[in-house]
């Protein structure tokens, strides 16, 4: 069986390039001019390969130049473009004092762990890719101290089981001991018998991360209000209108963004108060993230932003009278281009009849 | 099919009751090969046996290709010393492999009573559903109702449950189908 690196993590390479400025675990592979026929290294959430050689190969009317690898546990092979080897997160095999460092960690106590799922498995997914050895038995360490609170969710069950197999893997390997006495030897350090105390030291400090958690949630709240800004409106000043005057009776009822709009919530939370319907608090965050990251597509709304933000206490007496005359034609005519006029009357009508029942 | 090799004496009605335990656990053919001579090469200077070099010594038995090999010893087994000491060792399995071995050793006594052939008799399908599993792949379980729990886990019951949980039963099921030729 033979997979293509360069098939797979295209669609990661943005990410893989991300995780490997954030972080620099030791052993990280940084050249293909690092990687001789006979080394082991660690393919992260793969496992412990063995680098075969160098291949050349036609693709697509390209000579492209592969390093060929072979994982150790069942002889998977994989093609890695010589390119990418820096990109991947590919690394040494740890030694056996890094192993014993990892020991150390796993015994010592453990904090509370992360209760937020979304930021829990975005941190691990984090720390397995990039994170080496410590960051994976992390992982585990983690998972294993939420385990004793509450047993873990189905997906989480699985990254446990994953990250435990890749931990033991590499320690098996690294130490040269079968994976079952790897195995023994984790869960001796996570939970040791009774009456027995082991001679820990200070563990090592694990890699750290992209800063803290709430920093990397926000291009995920802006990618997810970019849909929530395209579906409201176009101009800011119309969103300022909306928002004082649309009473949300349009879109109230949509339940899309709120995932994305959870954590974004809190931000809005303060104008959110004085303010009835959600498009308020959609139409806050957006104003927000346009300012927080200018997108090269948003740079041309931003010119009429400051007219707009300069005419707004002038504008802000005439949307008083406009409830009486109803939201929909202010915003009627202003969503005239836009093609998603259509579906806000749609959703609009359905409370409508409720309402009238 | 798993094939149990015992390097004891052992009662039958407990081999039995093993077969049994096994097939409704794996839902894979059990049968009790026999006796065989226990290598001495195995045993080191302290008294105990080496676990990783009793099962490579064990006298091989006729198989088929995905068949599982289970050894009973009632030796104490010894395994190399990690970094942070050696773990209580109640048997050893090559990770998807095909033989597993495990040791009466730590049990409590058989005795003569009901009572305590039945929590001998639980044990001895807890640690052989332990081993095998790990003959399957599976890795050790966080949830100590789970045969998969590790043995000497402080968390454990004097008399612990020998059924697999949820995920560790699914993850068997998917493995033995897979792996039926």
């Amino acid at each position: 069986m033979v997979t293509v690196g360069a098939v797979r993590t295209l669609g990661k390479r943005e990410r893989a390039d991300k995780q490997e400025e954030a972080s620099s675990p030791v052993g990280n592979i940084s050249s293909s001019a690092d990687l001789k026929p006979g080394d082991r290294v660690v393919y992260p959430k793969q496992g412990v390969y063995r680098v075969t050689g160098l291949e050349q190969k036609d693709i697509a009317g390209q000579r492209l130049e592969f390093v060929r690898m072979s994982r150790e546990e069942d002889g998977a092979s994989v093609l890695v473009p010589l390119g990418k080897v820096a990109t991947i997160g590919l690394r040494r095999v740890a030694t056996a004092s890094d192993i014993e460092g990892v020991f150390h960690y796993l015994g010592a106590t453990y904090g509370d762990p992360e209760l937020d799922w979304k930021v829990r498995h975005r941190d691990n997914v984090e720390r397995l890719i990039a994170g080496g050895v410590l960051g994976v038995a992390e992982v585990v360490k983690g998972l294993h101290s939420l385990s004793r609170l509450r047993p873990l969710p189905a997906k989480e069950r699985e990254l446990y089981d994953s990250s435990r197999h890749l931990l033991v893997n590499e320690i098996s390997v690294a130490l040269g001991v079968p994976d079952v006495i790897a195995e023994d030897y984790v869960d001796f350090a996570l939970m040791p018998p009774a009456g027995v105390k082991l001679p820990l030291k200070t563990p090592p400090i694990p890699v750290e991360l992209k800063g803290p958690p709430w920093k990397r949630k926000k291009p995920v709240v802006a990618e997810d209000d970019d849909l929530g800004l395209a579906e409201l409106g176009i101009d800011l000043s119309a969103l300022e209108g909306a928002a004082e005057g649309a009473a949300g009776s349009e879109e109230s009822e949509e339940g899309e963004g709120a995932e994305g709009a959870a954590p974004a919530s809190e931000e809005g939370g303060e104008e959110g108060e004085a303010l009835p319907a959600k498009v308020v608090e959609k139409v806050a965050v957006v104003k927000a993230t346009v300012v927080k990251a200018p997108a090269p597509r948003k740079a041309p709304p931003p010119p009429p932003k400051k007219p707009a933000a300069k005419a707004a206490p002038v504008k802000k007496p005439a949307p008083k009278p406009a409830p009486k005359n109803a939201p929909k034609k202010k915003g009627m005519p202003a969503k005239k281009p836009a093609a998603s006029t259509p579906a806000p009357p749609k959703k609009g009508s359905k409370p409508a009849k409720g309402k009238k029942k | 099919m798993i094939r149990i090799v015992t390097l004891a004496t052992y009662d039958e009605g407990d081999i039995t009751h093993l077969s049994k335990t096994l097939y409704r656990s794996f839902g894979v053919g059990t049968e009790h090969v026999g006796e065989r001579a226990l290598p001495k090469k195995a045993e080191r200077s302290d008294g105990r046996f080496d676990a990783i070099k009793l099962l490579g010594d064990a006298s091989p038995v006729r198989a088929y290709s995905d068949d599982k090999v289970l050894y009973i010893t009632d030796k104490e087994l010894a395994i190399p010393k990690g970094p942070l000491g050696e773990p209580p060792t109640w048997g050893y399995a090559e990770q998807g492999g095909d033989r597993a071995l495990i040791s009466t050793f730590r049990f409590k006594p058989r005795g003569v009573t009901e009572a305590s052939i039945e929590v001998f008799r639980r044990r001895l399908a807890r640690e052989s559903i332990h081993f095998i599993g790990h003959l399957w792949d599976l890795h050790h379980c966080y949830d100590a109702r789970c045969a998969m729990h590790p043995s000497w886990s402080p968390s454990l019951p004097d008399d612990p449950e020998f059924e697999l949980d949820a995920f560790c039963r699914d993850k068997s099921e998917r493995r033995v189908r897979l792996a039926k030729t």
